[in-house]
């Protein structure tokens, strides 16, 4: 049985593991990191290596062109050149491999734990931000153990450059080493210039995502006033800005770049002139001169050096981003199986705090087996958590909730998932099909199941006039707010249980439609309990019991005609002085304030824009 | 490959542009050019020579060529730009376009994401093919000026190497694209699932739901396998064009020294071979088969069809703005001859008055005053319509026939879901119809005449359908702007002030202008309640010429009294007609006819017909409001308790 303290120590368990995402993530492909090191300090080795070889190779060559130690030289640099593409591809498979094996990896666990802490994740971190995190994140820290394990031959390559200049003559390495730091130093002072522009760059171009994100959410007034060039052109207004510092961004890049492509030349040319006049005084040979040269390319391989240094960085501010994910912690579930009930649901003292600042607090309330309670409040109350609460979508600091008995806590994941079903307010359509985000829940269900269940949430017959019926992809259904809550509902259905909890559920529904859901779901289920959350007179009135919540706190519990009496409880309702009796059980006579719905009729609800707040 | 030929179209179309890049590219490429003959010359000539001055100055020249050389790698990316930001700007007003007229929302990450990997990439493309193309150019002019043998040994493997090169891009290419296309997959499958947490907890599918995205990430680690091990070719198209020159160059020393290849000529060819070639080889290599896939994919979202004609797909959509306006252009300036106390008077505040036998002279340009009187038919004829959503749907509406004379008065009422919406967008020709037709004022919505005529006729005959009628769509359309901006945004012109004011008190805009700031403030929708959108939404299609409009639950956000000031107003504009999918009983109450949606049949009738023949009817009212019945005129009309201004239409 978990208890409240334990939820708090399981929250605080995967904050531990923070840095060791990615040595796990390392260790997973241990041997290929290790191999991969090995490669790539080979491939440096030959790499240093070779110039030395190119300059013996022409010494001989230039003294006696056709001796047998020029020719074997000679073969050996080709050894040298031969091993250094077979371990460039050995490299280029492993290091690609590798990044892919890790990201793959890290991409699963981590999808795994989110879908294992559940909606927590989303409401910390927001849907758009946690798909980047998983997808751009993912594969950024994914390349962090192979650059690791390229990294010493990265190390080593610019590093032993100098030092094998300094081997052919140490005043080489020295015209090396005084001009480095000029190199360092025009580096720096690029990387500074570039942002500004690029910020009124990102400004433009919001600016026009904002105009094109009104006029999509517009788009059949457009589409109707057949304005859609005016509409586009108004959008494109800032688009020469956007053209002028996109230039602009150019212009500075090739700045830059020039700067860039300036200093390891130069460099270059100042070792060769020192070299060329240590030839003239026999003090190198031509072939120590080529060797040179080489070495200097190589040690301004340091560019090299700091861009994987940087991508690490990269790597590893990814790798925080993603092991954020993980502090957010996995639900725990028990192992208990559901006894036999009629899904009698207590809370016991349930507290819920957000912030620090109680959102529930001491809720003690009780649905019998079989009964229906609905819970009314204005927004805010706490209503959407104390469903959430009582289908154990979020758990409680304080107190207790049980199903038929047992805690839910304590229950296995498929007993209290199979025991409990949701309908929303907003479902998101999951799955491939209509019929397939209908039979989320249940295992292998049956075309009639999923059928039965649209009757009963009154949505088979506009599913049947989508495109493809039963079979339209959930992205291709030109759905409405109130259709899509009704896929939710028959979604609820379909999954059946002992207990159902429906969040504000009928919200979006014309009074006709939810009349006849209202009938299914009312009708007394001896097996069954309902919670209902609700925004209407109308389906209070039909539960056995109202529950009104009030800043957190039950203000008051009892039949939806007691209530009803009482003017601030009608006023929930923006029935202000309507005498009772005009609104008997059964009937919205209730009805709406500005935004509420409450007599609507073939209101399909508000699809996109904020509904009844 | 599609993109390559796009890719040479565009050049064409910037020749000056590409010439421009290819002569700082030249300029950039002298730096390759010398950097090898001045350090053979440096060595011949100086340093081997005994000369080390000569051979000093032949250093100091290839020094010169680098600084002249990056000033030519700058002036490249002032080229590069003049190339790569007319297509972004192309790709930019594409997505745009096809976002507005779609109604996309993918085109918003077309616009910041793939246009930036798009513009990316193709820079990308240009400046590696380039740089390869001068660089190599470069190097071979170099060779062959030190020797014309040497181009003869490191040529071969060079043109060898480019060769398999260009035969391993398509392979590769497919395998870059499979790995992307995988990396979508993943990217739209987790962006589906995210929001959905709470639904996949509370059904339990945590199980199934990390199956498929398992699969899909497996999908794309093989992919990525793939494109590794094929990446292995890239290694031996390099090995064979960029190291194979030197150990040859190497092998035939003795060779090439004895036919006259001095010292100095080998190291600079040694020097060409490594430090110009292989780099750009390696460039090319690597930069050509990333990029190259990468935009052919994203090309292919941003501009699913091949042709990128402005051209939209619905023909209904395609009605710009008319071209010369002359006709209009007086009405539109003159004042408007309505002052705004008059317009006031047109909607009884109380809307319990008589409604005004004449309409005070309305001061919108009507089509009847555009010169174009459109005689032929009633204001809205619906004949035999049927239409479902695909193939495989039912229909929704069923060989519909309705006749909606000028200056009528219908409310469209159902359950939700029930085709409403579909009819207004039927009759708005944002749905082509299955079978049947829509006229409105004698214009067809659908079919060749409202579609496929050239602009320049526009002028010469009469208005079309699209003018005829404005849609009011249950979410409003506000954008970031000027209050008058968007109220005018159906006209062809500016509006005068006077006009808005007049709108929008007879609207009921006025308090939220007032607020604002009058009609030049500017307006944030994302300040505005969807009550308060909604009124500027209304008053913007009051304000459009259209004579029929269409309100889909455009004053759902509104209160009742709300309501029915904006309905009046749209009932008492002249000639105006006026047909609302009723959100409120009051508002089909309102309403001399009523249509009543069920399913595929529909009936037709004023209030007490209804209430007789459909039970349907019965019951939506029923369920409205049990008080309806009982005692159908309370005391007080709109009552905001109840909801519905109970009295009977006139």
């Amino acid at each position: 049985m978990t208890t409240p303290a334990d939820t708090r120590t399981a929250a605080d368990i995967p904050a531990a593991p923070r840095a060791p995402l990615l040595r796990a993530a390392a260790r997973h492909s241990g041997c290929r990191c290790a191999a991969l090191c090995l490669a790539s300090t080979s491939a440096t080795a030959a790499n240093l290596i070779l110039p030395f070889a190119l300059g013996r190779a022409l010494d001989l060559l230039l003294t006696d062109p056709e001796g047998a130690r020029a020719t074997r030289w000679v073969l050996v640099c080709t050894a040298l050149v031969l091993l250094l593409a077979m371990l460039d591809a050995g490299e280029t498979v492993l290091g690609a491999t590798t990044n892919a094996r890790v990201t793959a990896w890290l991409r699963r666990r981590l999808v795994g734990h989110v879908l294992s802490a559940g909606p927590r994740t989303v409401s910390r971190f927001g849907a758009g931000d946690l798909v980047a995190r998983l997808v751009g994140n993912a594969a950024q820290a994914g390349t962090a153990p192979a650059t690791a394990a390229a990294l010493l031959a990265a190390l080593a390559a610019p590093a032993g450059a100098i030092v094998a200049l300094w081997l052919v003559d140490p005043r080489l390495a020295a015209v090396f080493l005084g001009g480095a730091p000029v190199l360092t130093l025009l580096l720096r002072a690029l990387a500074r210039d570039s942002s500004r522009c690029a910020a009124r760059y990102q400004e433009a171009q919001g600016r026009i995502a904002g105009g094109l994100a009104e006029a999509i959410g517009g788009f059949r007034t457009i589409a109707a006033g057949g304005t859609a060039d005016r509409e586009a052109a108004r959008i494109l207004r800032p688009l020469p800005e956007l053209s002028r510092e996109g230039r602009l961004m150019w212009r500075v890049q090739g700045r830059a770049a020039a700067r860039a492509v300036t200093v390891a030349p130069l460099l270059q040319i100042g070792v060769l002139a020192v070299a060329g006049v240590l030839l003239v005084h026999h003090q190198l040979s031509v072939g120590d001169l080529l060797a040179a040269s080489r070495y200097t390319v190589l040690a301004t391989g340091v560019g090299v050096l700091v861009g994987q240094l940087s991508g690490l960085v990269r790597a590893r501010a990814a790798a925080r981003r993603l092991a954020e994910l993980l502090t957010e912690p996995a639900t725990p579930y028990g192992t208990l199986h559901m006894p036999p009930g009629q899904g009698r649901l207590e809370l016991r003292g349930v507290t819920v705090r957000r912030g620090g600042r109680p959102v529930l607090d001491g809720i003690d309330l009780t649905v019998p087996g079989g009964g229906t309670l609905a819970v009314v409040g204005r927004s805010g109350s706490g209503k959407s958590l104390l469903a959430a609460v009582a289908g154990r979508l979020a758990d409680p600091d304080d107190g207790e909730v049980r199903l038929d008995g047992v805690p839910l806590s304590a229950l296995s994941r498929d007993a209290l998932r199979g025991a409990v079903g949701h309908a929303f307010e907003r479902p998101a359509l999951l799955g491939e099909t209509i019929a397939d985000t209908i039979a989320l829940g249940v295992r292998a269900a049956s075309v009639d199941r999923v059928r039965d269940a649209a009757r009963t949430a009154r949505a088979d017959a506009f599913v049947r006039r989508l495109p493809e019926g039963y079979a339209t992809r959930c992205t291709d259904a030109p759905l409405s707010g109130g259709e899509v809550q009704r896929l939710g509902l028959a979604r609820a259905f379909a999954h059946g249980g002992r207990l159902l909890i429906l969040d504000d559920a009928l919200s979006s529904l014309d009074t006709v439609t939810e009349h006849h859901i209202a009938e299914a779901l009312f009708r007394p289920s001896p097996g069954s309990s309902r919670l209902i959350i609700a925004h209407r007179a109308s389906t209070a009135a039909r539960a056995d019991r109202v529950a009104w919540l009030e800043g957190g706190r039950l203000r008051a519990l009892g039949p939806h005609a007691e209530l009803w009496r009482g003017a601030e409880y009608r006023a929930l309702f923006g029935a202000g002085g309507a005498a009772p009796e005009q609104c008997p059980k059964g009937s919205p006579g209730a009805a709406g304030t500005e935004g509420d719905e409450s007599d609507a009729f073939g209101a399909a609800g508000p699809a996109s824009e904020g509904g009844p707040s | 490959m599609t993109v390559y030929r796009r890719g040479l179209r565009l050049l064409r179309a910037h020749r000056r542009a590409v010439a421009a890049l290819a002569a700082w590219s030249v300029v950039e490429a002298g730096q390759a050019f010398l950097m090898g003959y001045a350090l053979a010359r440096a060595l011949d000539a100086g340093f081997l020579a005994g000369r080390a001055r000569t051979g000093l100055g032949w250093l100091g020249a290839g020094a010169l060529a680098v600084v002249v050389g990056a000033y030519g790698t700058r002036r490249v990316y002032g080229g590069v730009a003049a190339l790569v930001e007319p297509v972004r700007d192309q790709l930019v007003r594409h997505v745009v376009a096809r976002g507005v007229r779609e109604g996309d929302g993918g085109a918003l990450s077309g616009l910041t994401q793939q246009v930036e990997i798009a513009r990316d990439t193709f820079a990308g493309l240009v400046m590696v093919s380039r740089s390869f193309l001068f660089t190599a150019a470069g190097a071979l002019i170099g060779l062959c000026s030190l020797d014309p043998l040497l181009l003869l040994v490191v040529a071969p493997p060079l043109a060898a190497g480019l060769a398999l090169f260009v035969l391993t891009l398509p392979p590769l290419a497919r395998r870059q694209e499979a790995f992307l296309v995988a990396d979508e997959e993943i990217a739209d499958h987790l962006g589906r699932i995210c929001p959905g947490l709470r639904d996949i907890m509370a059904a339990g599918a945590e199980a199934r739901v990390t199956t498929g995205a398992g699969v899909r990430i497996a999908v794309e680690l093989r992919a990525a396998r793939s494109l590794a091990r094929w990446g292995v070719l890239r290694v031996v198209c390099l090995a064979v064009g960029g190291q194979l020159p030197l150990v040859l160059l190497l092998a035939t020393a003795p060779w090439l020294l004895a036919h006259g290849v001095t010292p100095g000529a080998l190291v600079g060819a040694l020097a060409y071979v490594t430090q110009s070639l292989l780099p750009a080889l390696q460039n090319l290599v690597h930069g050509l088969g990333t990029s190259g896939s990468r935009l052919a994919v994203v090309l292919r979202r941003l501009t699913p069809d091949p042709p990128p004609t402005a051209s939209g797909r619905d023909g209904a959509l395609r009605t710009a703005v008319p071209p010369t306006d002359s006709t209009r252009a007086p009405q539109t300036t003159a004042p408007p001859n309505g002052s705004t106390g008059a317009r006031g008077t047109a909607v009884p505040p109380t809307g319990d008055g008589p409604r005004p036998s004449a309409p005070l002279s309305h001061p919108l340009g009507t089509p009847a005053s555009s010169g174009h009187a459109p005689d032929a038919g009633p204001a809205l004829s619906v004949t035999a319509l049927t239409f479902a959503y695909g193939p495989g749907g039912v229909p929704v509406i069923e060989n519909l026939h309705l006749r909606v004379p000028r200056g009528a008065h219908l409310a469209v009422v159902g359950p939700s879901g029930i085709g409403k919406s579909t009819l207004m967008g039927l009759v708005a020709g944002l749905l082509e119809p299955t079978s049947g037709t829509i006229q409105v004022n004698g214009q067809p919505v659908h079919g060749r005449a409202a579609r496929e005529e050239p602009a320049w006729i526009q002028p010469l005959r009469g208005p079309t359908a699209c003018e005829q009628r404005v849609l009011i769509p249950q979410e409003a359309y506000v954008f970031t702007g000027t209050l008058a901006e968007n109220l005018g945004q159906l006209r062809p012109g500016p509006v005068p002030e006077a006009e808005l004011r007049a709108a929008a008190e007879a609207v009921g805009l006025d308090g939220l202008m007032e607020r604002l700031g009058g009609p030049a403030a500017a307006v944030d929708p994302r300040t505005l309640s969807a009550g308060e959108r909604q009124l500027i939404a209304l008053t913007r299609a009051y304000l459009s010429y259209a004579p029929l409009a269409l309100l889909d639950e455009a004053t759902c956000h509104l209160d009742p009294e709300a309501e029915e000031r904006a309905e009046r107003a749209f009932a008492a504009r002249p000639g105006g007609t006026v047909v609302v999918v009723a959100h409120r009983i009051s508002s089909a109450r309102r309403a001399a006819r009523v249509l009543v949606m069920d399913g595929r049949r529909a009936v037709l009738g004023d209030h007490e017909e209804l209430v007789e023949r459909s039970p349907l009817y019965r019951d939506l009212t029923g369920s409205w409001s049990h008080a309806l019945t009982a005692s159908p005129r309370p005391a007080r009309s709109g009552s905001r308790r109840c909801g519905y201004g109970p009295r009977s239409c006139a």
